[in-house]
C-alpha cells in the first residue's frame, strides 16, 4: 500500500454522537461552537465564565458558556462485490475498492471517528462485516478481508440487506461500486440511505472508457452474465462507447442529485488527495 | 460427368470436426465488467459468424482434400495407325537351299532362300515406315533377336545377321509362341502381325496347335506366312488361292495332303485365326505381299484408351490455403492486449 495523504472529509451536518471527535456535534460538551450561556451551577466550569453576561445580570448570577461537543463521526463503507467488481483492466477494481476502504479506515482512526464496513454481492457477505467503532487496526482488517473476497454475483442487491446494520443516526456512508446496476437500483438504495450522508464512489477503468484498443477483433465476455460479444474495434465504435460511459456517469450523478449527493468518480487508481478535494468542493 | 469418388473415404468421418469452430470462438477473449450497454454493432455480429464459418470451411476443405476426391477419367475410343509386326524368320537348314528355278547354268548366281527373304524383308521394312518391328529367328530353338520396338536399325541388323544353320529340327510352334509373346503386356494400340518367313518344312503337334490357337486369340494377332519357295517344290497356291477367296477342289485337297507345305498351309487355316499366305520367289511376289499387308493393316484399329483420373484434391488444398491466409490475416488483426 503506497503511502497516501490522509483523507480530510468534512461534513456540514452535526453528528449527534457523544464521542468526542473532530466535527461539530449536537450535544453539549467541549467544542468550539457556542451552544448557549448557562448558569455556573449548571455547568460548574469557571474557565468558561461569560463576563459580559454576568455583569449585565441584575440578579448577579454567574454565567458560563456552554459549547457543542466536537463529536466523532461514524464512517461506513458499503462495498459492492458483484462479479463486475472483479474486473481487471488497467487496474484491479477490487484493489481500488480496497484502497478506498483502507485509506478511509486509516483517516477515520486519525480523526477519531468510528469506521465500519459492509460488503455485499447478491447477498450480504457476513464474513466481511465491521460494525462502526473507533478502530486503530481497521485498515489492516480491511486489507486482510479484501484479500479473501471473491467478487461474484450478477447484481449487488445484497447492499439492501446491509442497510439495517447501519447506525440509526446519521453517518457518513461511502458507497463503493462501479454502479453497473440495472435502472432504478441506485435510486432505491439511495432512498433507503437517505438519512445518511452518502458519497457514491464510482469506480471506472480507463480500459472500459477511453483507453480502448484502436482497432482489431476480439471477444468480450461479460464477467457477470457470461455473455460473449464479438467486437471489431474501430474509431466509430470507440466514440460510441465513450459516449455511453459518459452517459452512465450522468445517470449516476442525476440519481445522486435527487438525494442531495454528488458521486466521486475514481478513474483508474484511487487518489486520497482527490477525495479530500472533493470534500472541500462539496462543503464550499 | 463421372461420379465423384474418394481415395480415402474413411477420412470423411472427420468432417464433424469442422463444427469445432462453432463451439470455440477462436479469437482472444477479454473479460469485461458489463456488456448490457454495449452498442449494438451489426458489423461485429456478422464478423462473429463470418470468422466461425470461415474456420469451419477451412477445416472441411482440408478434410475433403485429405480424402482425395477424384473422378474417373473414363475411356475414349482412339484409332491406331501403323502396325506391330513380329518377323519370325526360319533359319533352318532348308532355307540355305537355292531359290528360284532350277537353273544349273554357271552364270546363274546362287541365291539362298534365307538371303532372298532377308532382302525381301529389308525392302518391306523400308516401305513400311510407320510400323514397329520385332524379330525372332528359329531353327531347332527360337531366339529373341530383336525386341518389338521402334528401333528399326536393331531389327535390320538382326535380320542381316540371321544365317541358315541346319540343326535337323525346326521349332516352328515355339517360334510362333515366342513371337506372340512379344505382344504380351503391351496395350493393344495397333494391328498385330506375325510374319512367318519360312519354307514350310516344319510340323506342329496337335496339342501345340491348341496352345497356339489360344495365344493368337489372346493377342489378337494376325498371321502372315511368307512362303519362300523353290521352284521344284509344290506350290501351295496350287491348292489354295491366297487370302479369303479360296476355292478348294477335291483333287487339290488330296494333292495338298500329300505335300507337307501344303499341309502346313492347311494347318494354319485350321488354327481359326486371321491368316494369309504369300509365296515369294520374285520381286512381283514381294510387291503383292506388301500391298496385301498394307491392305490388312491400313484398316484403322479402334481401341479403348483409359484416360487418367481427374484429381480434385489439389483444388481443395488451394482453397484451404486461401482460407488459411484469410484466417492468418484475422489472427494478425486480433487484439492481443486490451489497451490502446
Amino acid at each position: 500500500m503506497a503511502q497516501q495523504p490522509l483523507i480530510h472529509y468534512h461534513v456540514r451536518w452535526r453528528s449527534s454522537g457523544h464521542q468526542p471527535g473532530a466535527s461539530h456535534g449536537l450535544v453539549a460538551g467541549i467544542g468550539d461552537q457556542l451552544r448557549s450561556v448557562v448558569m455556573l451551577r449548571d455547568n460548574p466550569d469557571p474557565r468558561r465564565l461569560d463576563l459580559r453576561t454576568s455583569l449585565r445580570d441584575p440578579f448577579e448570577n454567574i454565567w458560563v458558556h456552554d459549547f457543542n461537543l466536537n463529536s466523532a463521526l461514524k464512517v461506513i463503507v458499503l462495498v459492492d462485490t458483484s462479479a463486475s467488481m472483479g474486473y481487471v483492466g488497467k487496474v484491479n477494481r477490487l484493489h481500488v475498492a480496497q484502497e478506498v476502504a483502507s485509506q478511509l479506515a486509516l483517516s477515520a482512526y486519525r480523526s477519531g471517528d468510528a469506521f465500519g464496513l459492509y460488503a455485499a454481492g447478491e447477498t450480504i457477505n457476513k464474513q466481511c462485516m465491521l460494525p462502526p467503532k473507533a478502530n486503530r487496526g481497521a485498515w489492516l482488517w480491511v486489507n486482510h478481508h479484501f484479500s479473501k473476497i471473491k467478487p461474484q454475483g450478477q447484481h449487488a442487491d445484497g447492499l439492501f440487506e446491509a442497510v439495517p446494520y447501519l447506525p440509526q443516526k446519521r453517518c457518513l456512508v461511502f458507497l463503493v461500486s462501479d454502479f453497473r446496476w440495472s435502472a432504478g437500483k441506485l435510486k432505491s438504495l439511495l432512498k433507503k440511505l437517505s438519512h445518511h450522508d452518502v458519497v457514491p464512489v464510482m469506480l471506472q477503468d480507463p480500459a472500459e472508457v477511453d483507453e480502448l484498443p484502436k482497432s482489431g477483433i476480439a471477444i468480450l465476455r461479460d464477467v457477470e452474465t457470461g455473455a460473449g460479444q464479438f467486437v471489431w474495434m474501430r474509431a466509430s465504435l470507440r466514440e460510441q462507447i465513450a459516449d455511453i460511459r459518459a452517459q452512465h456517469v450522468k445517470i449516476v450523478e442525476e440519481a445522486s442529485r435527487q438525494y442531495g449527493n454528488k458521486p466521486f468518480l475514481v478513474r483508474g487508481a484511487f487518489s486520497s488527495a482527490l477525495l479530500t478535494k472533493y470534500f472541500m468542493e462539496r462543503s464550499a | 460427368m463421372n461420379a465423384l469418388h474418394f481415395f480415402k473415404p474413411e477420412l470423411l468421418w472427420l468432417l464433424p470436426l469442422a463444427l469445432l469452430p462453432f463451439i470455440s470462438y477462436g479469437v482472444k477473449q477479454f473479460s469485461f465488467p458489463g456488456l448490457e450497454d454495449w452498442p449494438k454493432d451489426f458489423i461485429s455480429n456478422c464478423l462473429r459468424w463470418g470468422v466461425r464459418s470461415l474456420a469451419a470451411l477451412t477445416l472441411a476443405a482440408l478434410i475433403i482434400a485429405a480424402a482425395a476426391p477424384f473422378t474417373e477419367g473414363g475411356t475414349v475410343t482412339r484409332v491406331g495407325e501403323g502396325s506391330e509386326i513380329v518377323i519370325v524368320l526360319d533359319r533352318s537348314g532348308s532355307m540355305s537351299e537355292a531359290l528360284g528355278e532350277n537353273d544349273h547354268s554357271r552364270d546363274a548366281k546362287f541365291v539362298s532362300k534365307i538371303e532372298a527373304s532377308r532382302k525381301v524383308l529389308l525392302k518391306f521394312m523400308d516401305q513400311r515406315p510407320a510400323d514397329t518391328f520385332g524379330v525372332v529367328a528359329f531353327n531347332a530353338a527360337p531366339v529373341r533377336v530383336a525386341p518389338l520396338s521402334a528401333d528399326r536399325e536393331l531389327a535390320k541388323a538382326a535380320l542381316q545377321s540371321a544365317e541358315a544353320n541346319s540343326s535337323g529340327f525346326t521349332a516352328l510352334n515355339r517360334a510362333l509362341a515366342m513371337g506372340l509373346d512379344y505382344f504380351n503386356n503391351r496395350p493393344f494400340t495397333a494391328t498385330r502381325l506375325i510374319m512367318l518367313v519360312s519354307d514350310g518344312d516344319a510340323v506342329i503337334e496337335k496339342e501345340d496347335r491348341e496352345i497356339l490357337k489360344n495365344a493368337f486369340k489372346q493377342t489378337r494377332a494376325k498371321l502372315i506366312w511368307v512362303y519362300v519357295h523353290a521352284g521344284v517344290e509344290k506350290n501351295i497356291l496350287d491348292s489354295v488361292i491366297a487370302g479369303e477367296n479360296e476355292f478348294i477342289s477335291e483333287r487339290h485337297l488330296k494333292e495338298a495332303e500329300m505335300n507337307q507345305n501344303v499341309a502346313m498351309n492347311k494347318l494354319f487355316e485350321e488354327l481359326d485365326i486371321p491368316y494369309q499366305a504369300f509365296e515369294v520367289n520374285s520381286e512381283a511376289g514381294l510387291q503383292h505381299a506388301v500391298a496385301e499387308v498394307a491392305r490388312m493393316t491400313n484398316k484403322p484399329t479402334r481401341y479403348e484408351y483409359r484416360l487418367p483420373r481427374q484429381d480434385y484434391a489439389v483444388y481443395f488444398y488451394l482453397l484451404t490455403m486461401a482460407l488459411l491466409g484469410v484466417l492468418i490475416w484475422l489472427k494478425q488483426i486480433e487484439i492481443r492486449a486490451w489497451k490502446v
